[in-house]
């Protein structure tokens, strides 16, 4: 498979704001993208759930996907008019951690270029099961929204237990929780992603569409 | 096992689920709830002919039950037993089934190794005192914790122990582990047989079966899905019906396998008509392979092959720096060696830090770890402590070489019950109570001393390297003939491998380089296995490379040609020597200008180079303050300002740091001032630590001592450090809400403790808003704002 990550995203993820690196980062960028692609073990699960939305008696909706309910006001709104979610998560392996780490003793820079350029990649594996999940939802007739994950607004990071559990996350692509709840290896991902029989206006994926965008160092 | 056909049982979760066991519910809580509906799935099995067959244990551990684990495994093998009365199968062996964690061992993960051994060796105690009949341990993707939980089994019971573990279809388990460097792991535990099951279906397991059964020498164990799964009416169905299932595994069982079953959506007929098939076919015992390898987690070595360098360079003696960074607990410096090796070409490393006053079975079991969490090469640990050698070998992820035993009665009585227990490749130095013999008879005397001793501890003789010693020539003439005598009568003789400390034959004469390479082709067409040696050393390197493309070990001189095509036949040393003037000459009159402009784009080489150049003609606290520290403040001011980003400020660092040291090393002996002494740490429950590294980075470059605590450092061991060195400023870091938690505790007992230690900040949630908020002095928003920081607490 192919994991080629923009260049102009890793350039993002190291801080530049829109400037232009120079060329010896640039070298060193794809450099470490080479060396990534032949340490990342790409693996993925995810499984569709009908939805059903209630509202509890203070208001807040409550989302209830198979056996599992959530709380969130934020994915309500994300979710709105959907019939169903997919459960996706997506890890690169622990071959990139490895790098990282090894990276780190002695040459920093080219461990932030590595997480920089593992993230990047991180978002294009996402990229391509997200596409994955919209064609075969595209066969049942159905739209995919923008893809959701813990921590976004106020959807809870204990989340990421119950979709641990769901998806046998551990044994079907090797990926644990920490007590403190982060995921290893590092380089993984765990998303909501709705599905509608009507097609939503686009509501923006990327900066616009975050809380957070004025001040962050990562803004596009 | 290993004498008749053996029939495992099938699928658990898919027949539960199919009597309603919902998703997220413990199928282990059926052994209490539904003890029936277990009692049914048993004799399902047994009635279809199984004869292993296990209890529903597969997720029972402690973190799973914290309260009635024992009641769920004793209630499990209970059932197990009622299920043989009721089905008359008395002659059926109840497996105690031990499934994964479901987290990931310490380093990839942050469960400590000695934990998981702790968890499963529970499960195993409740389990054999109920009466299991053996241990199965199952589905196993991660090899360390297949090692945790053979430990766990060996150490609370006595019965058989069989694993078998999941690989995908390129044939590599979730952590990276290969069929070889498993087998490598689990022979190495003397397991009783091992395997394969679950992940995929039997006719994507062939490649992996047909791999198993060239290089593994105990039986093997076949236990496949019912082919792929898919999901229907969300409910998991498999596509490999029992006829097509007992096809394939007659295929399988024909391949030289030992043991047959099933894994998830097989069920009892899939089961019944295997047995029927497979029990025609004529039965072969394993064979043994008698093949010489060491493992890490992901990598396997093979002795006796293309030759072997292990690299050397990690041990104290005669190196004052790495002394230095022992006693400093610079665990970085020796991880940096590692790697250079690994660079250079070394394809195994020794590790060595043994020095008197260091706690070395702490330290050594460190480094394994560490160097472990770094790169992919197996390990050779060598000490002559044995309990650091223990310890060491008890947390090392594959099957390590171990330097070394000897014919000393005290030396064999000690080390090979370990290699015994843990598995390893073992160095036989061909020395005894009376010293080391001066000819080769008695040299070989003891090597045959030796193996005896392997066969009456139970460790195969392929797993012993005979040590033909080294001794310098410059004391005895004939010594490396008596040497070289003992490497070719081991290898025609005893059928042994051969190993040696090359170095050692030029002790005491000038050029060094000379002799060794020359010794070393003449060890290598005298039969030398493995060569401990520096393979930084350009002049054996090149005599290790010519040697393998004349013995025909190098196809097509690729080897070779990489390693050297478009260099010349000049000698290395008066190359550097020529290319170095001609560069100087070229260069800026004035070295110096080259010093500040290398840093400056972040240029480590050059800014080495420029900084010794420079030192002919200037002083070297002048060349400090005049080109280092201005060109770092240059940099780090662009950084601030936006013009420079974080790739090209840590690259400056690096440069500034290789001139650093080149100055260093110039003003050896004289007193070198240290601005202040700052603790790093990420906190408690927190493990990305790239943030808090580049803050250390740059706090050492603008000379300020850094004691790095790590990452996830509980708050007493940041606190008691700060108390003990007497720390001004400590750093944290954190980079999730949820570890905040830790940072604020960490705060709140350093005040208590230390009232008047300065704490700094940072990480990717933390705000100003949120640093007031949980005490801290400063919240700094990068790298530059912790430097600023520290120059405020210390006095610029």
């Amino acid at each position: 498979m192919d994991l080629s990550p923009d260049i102009n995203e890793v350039v993002r993820y190291l801080g530049y704001r829109g400037a232009e690196p120079d060329d010896s980062v640039r070298a060193e960028i794809t450099e470490c993208i080479r060396e990534l692609q032949k340490a990342v073990t790409p693996r993925f699960v995810y499984e569709r759930f009908p939805l059903i939305v209630k509202t509890e008696s203070d208001g807040t909706p409550l989302l209830c996907l198979g056996d599992l309910e959530i709380r969130s006001r934020d994915l309500a709104k994300n979710l709105e008019g959907c019939c169903g979610v997919y459960i996706m998560a997506v890890t690169l392996g622990p071959g990139p951690d490895r790098l990282i780490r090894r990276a780190s003793v002695g040459q920093m820079s080219r461990a932030v270029v590595l997480q920089a350029a593992a993230a990047a990649m991180t978002e294009t594996w996402c990229d391509q099961i997200n596409e994955r999940i919209r064609q075969e939802a595209e066969r049942d007739g159905l739209c995919t929204r923008p893809r959701y994950s813990p921590g976004y607004g106020d959807l809870p990071l204990e989340l990421q237990k119950d979709i641990s559990g769901i998806l046998n996350m551990p044994k079907e692509i090797g990926v644990s929780l920490t007590k403190t709840l982060l995921m290893t290896p590092s380089k993984s991902v765990t998303a909501l992603i709705g599905v509608s029989d009507k097609p939503s206006e686009s509501r923006g994926r990327g900066c616009g569409s975050c809380k957070a965008s004025a001040n962050c160092p990562y803004r596009a | 096992m290993g004498k008749e056909w053996l029939i495992f049982d099938g699928g658990t979760g898919t027949i539960l689920q199919s009597r309603g066991l919902r998703g997220g519910e413990l199928p282990e809580t059926w052994n209490l709830r539904r003890p029936e509906d277990i009692i049914d799935l048993h004799c399902g099995y047994l009635r279809a002919g199984c004869d292993i067959f296990n209890t529903n244990t597969f997720g029972a551990n402690a973190l799973k039950f914290p309260d009635d684990l024992e009641e769920i495994v004793t209630a499990a093998v209970n059932l197990a037993q009622e299920a043989k009365r009721r089905c008359g199968r008395e002659d059926a062996y109840v497996a105690l089934d031990i499934g994964p964690t479901g987290k990931l061992l310490e380093p990839l993960g942050d469960l400590p190794f000695e934990k998981a051994v702790e968890l499963f060796g529970e499960v195993v105690r409740y389990g054999s005192r109920a009466g299991a009949d053996l241990v199965l341990i199952e589905t196993m993707s991660d090899s360390y914790e297949a090692k945790a939980a053979v430990l766990a089994a060996k150490e609370n019971c006595d019965l058989p122990v069989l694993v078998t573990v999941t690989f995908d279809g390129q044939g590599k388990m979730l952590t990276g582990g290969s069929v070889d460097s498993t087998v490598a792991l689990l022979e190495g535990l003397r397991v009783d047989a091992l395997g394969v099951n679950c992940g995929l279906g039997p006719e994507q397991m062939i490649p992996i079966v047909e791999r198993l059964t060239e290089v593994c020498s105990i039986p093997v164990i076949v236990n496949p899905n019912a082919g792929l799964p898919r999901t229907e009416g969300g409910r998991t169905v498999y596509n490999v019906g029992p006829e097509e299932f007992a096809d394939r595994m007659e295929k399988i069982a024909r391949m030289g396998v030992q043991a047959v079953g099933g894994c998830c959506g097989t069920t009892p007929e899939h089961i019944r008509l295997t047995a029927e098939r497979v029990k025609k076919i004529p039965f072969r015992e394993p064979v043994p392979k008698r093949r010489t390898v060491v493992s890490s987690f992901s990598q396997c070595v093979e002795i006796g092959g293309k030759p072997v360098i292990i690299g050397e360079r990690i041990n104290p003696t005669g190196k004052k720096k790495f002394k230095q960074a022992l006693r400093d607990n610079d665990i970085e410096h020796i991880l940096r060696e590692g790697l250079r090796q690994e660079d250079s070409g070394a394809h195994i490393l020794d590790v060595n830090v043994g020095l008197p006053e260091i706690d070395e079975p702490q330290m050594l079991s460190e480094v394994v770890q560490k160097l472990q969490s770094v790169l992919a090469l197996p390990l050779q640990i060598d000490t002559t402590d044995p309990a650091a050698l223990e310890r060491s070998m008890r947390i090392y992820n594959g099957k390590p070489m171990v330097n070394s035993v000897n014919g000393k009665k005290e030396s064999i009585e000690t080390v090979f019950p370990l290699v015994r227990k843990y598995g390893g490749v073992l160095v036989a130095l061909v020395l005894d109570e009376d010293g080391i013999p001066s000819d080769a008879e008695g040299r070989i005397r003891i090597a045959r001393r030796i193996y005896e001793a392997a066969d009456r501890y139970g460790v195969p003789r392929e797993d012993i390297v005979i040590d033909g010693l080294a001794m310098t020539i410059s004391s005895d003439n004939t010594s490396a003939l008596v040497t070289l005598e003992t490497l070719r009568r081991v290898r025609d003789e005893l059928h042994g491998h051969t190993i040696l400390g090359v170095s050692n034959i030029s002790f005491g004469l000038p050029r060094r380089a000379v002799i060794n390479s020359y010794f070393l082709a003449m060890a290598l067409q005298s039969g030398l296995s493995a060569a401990i040696m520096n393979p930084g050393n350009e002049e054996m390197m090149e005599a290790y490379r010519a040697y393998c493309a004349l013995a025909g070990l190098d196809p097509q001189c690729m080897q070779f040609i990489e390693a050297y095509a478009g260099t010349s036949d000049r000698a290395p040393a008066e190359r550097t020597v020529k290319e170095t003037a001609a560069a100087a000459a070229s260069g800026p009159v004035n070295g110096s200008m080259g010093l500040k402009e290398s840093v400056l784009r972040g240029m480590a080489q050059s800014a080495a180079e420029a900084a010794r150049i420079a030192l002919k003609d200037t002083a070297a606290l002048d060349l400090i303050d005049r080109d280092l520290i201005p060109a770092l403040d240059q940099v780090g001011k662009g950084f601030e300002a936006g013009t420079v980003f974080l790739p090209q400020l840590l690259m400056s660092a690096e440069a500034a740091k290789a001139a650093f040291e080149v100055v260093k090393e110039y003003l050896k002996g004289q007193p070198q001032e240290v601005k202040g002494r700052i603790v790093l740490a990420t906190v408690k429950g927190d493990i990305h630590d790239i943030g808090k590294n580049i803050v250390k980075v740059m706090l050492e470059n603008y000379g300020y001592e850094v004691l790095d605590l790590g990452k996830d450092v509980p708050p007493e061991v940041i606190v008691d450090t700060a108390v003990r060195e007497n720390i001004k400023l400590v750093g944290l870091s954190a980079l999730m809400t949820t570890t905040v938690v830790s940072m604020e505790e960490t705060i709140r007992l350093l005040r208590e403790k230390k009232p008047d230690t300065r704490v700094v900040v940072g990480g990717a949630v933390m705000t100003q808003e949120y640093a007031d908020a949980i005490g801290a002095d400063c919240y700094a928003k990068d790298a530059m704002a912790t430097v600023h920081f520290a120059e405020e607490v210390f006095g610029a």
